[in-house]
């Protein structure tokens, strides 16, 4: 019996991977498959376009860390844009801690790297109508309530969420 | 040459003009007022990684780039 099992569960697994490597040798070979080829072109070109727009101290910052600071237009607080997609720009406080995380983009899909620099220009030049549409978190505040709501005999303190 | 760049999903759409060039100024000016009623914003680089948005056409700005109406991620 447990031969059968093991025969029929080999068969099954030989037949993913069979399965596995036709679908993936057909994506390669057509349309769809040079989607992907253009698409990392397009990131090329968006990169190579962000770092025409940044300040040398901003292009060391991104190749040094994959993320880049601006300052805010109307408040003149720092901003921390990471090369991320989603929930990528960190407000900092006067240390470079962080106190809250914004998310906000252009509409549609575009390459993360133009995604960055629409981040940059509208938090440096109009910020508060970027922050306007944002999302946001305040992931620190989250934790210590998270902390002390876990210490024993407290109350977890009122919360905004 | 000018350029207007225009961020789509191949990375950017370029369109040069010739400043010098009344007509390819006009094409340039109806294709920025087509894409800021659309929603674009445009901005404009003012040196040393600084830049500022622009709501009318520039024919002296070197670089426009448009970048799609801002949402929350």
């Amino acid at each position: 019996m447990d031969d059968l099992l093991f025969g029929l569960a080999f068969n099954a697994l030989t037949l993913f991977c069979g399965l596995f490597v036709v679908l993936l040798s057909g994506l390669l070979g057509n349309p769809q498959g040079q989607v992907f080829a253009q698409r990392g072109k397009a990131e090329q070109r968006a990169y190579t376009l962000l770092k025409g727009w940044l300040s040398p101290e901003q292009i060391a910052q991104l190749e040094r860390h994959g993320y880049f600071e601006v300052r805010g237009s109307h408040s003149d607080k720092r901003y921390r844009i990471r090369s991320n997609r989603n929930m990528n720009i960190d407000e900092l406080d006067g240390e470079g801690s962080r106190v809250a995380v914004w998310c906000f983009g252009p509409a549609g899909y575009l390459p993360l790297a133009d995604n960055m620099l629409a981040q940059k220009i509208a938090l440096e030049t109009d910020e508060q109508a970027a922050l306007a549409v944002a999302n946001h978190s305040w992931p620190e505040l989250r934790r210590g309530r998270y902390l002390q709501s876990n210490l024993p005999n407290e109350r977890a303190p009122l919360s905004r969420w | 040459m000018a350029v207007q760049i225009v961020m789509d999903t191949t990375g950017d759409s370029r369109h040069e003009f010739n400043a010098a060039d009344a007509v390819e100024v006009g094409k340039a000016a109806q294709r920025f007022k087509q894409l800021t009623e659309a929603g674009f914003t445009a901005a404009v680089r003012t040196g040393n990684g600084r830049s500022k948005i622009i709501h009318n056409f520039d024919a002296d700005a070197e670089e426009t780039v448009f970048f799609p109406r801002l949402q929350g991620g």
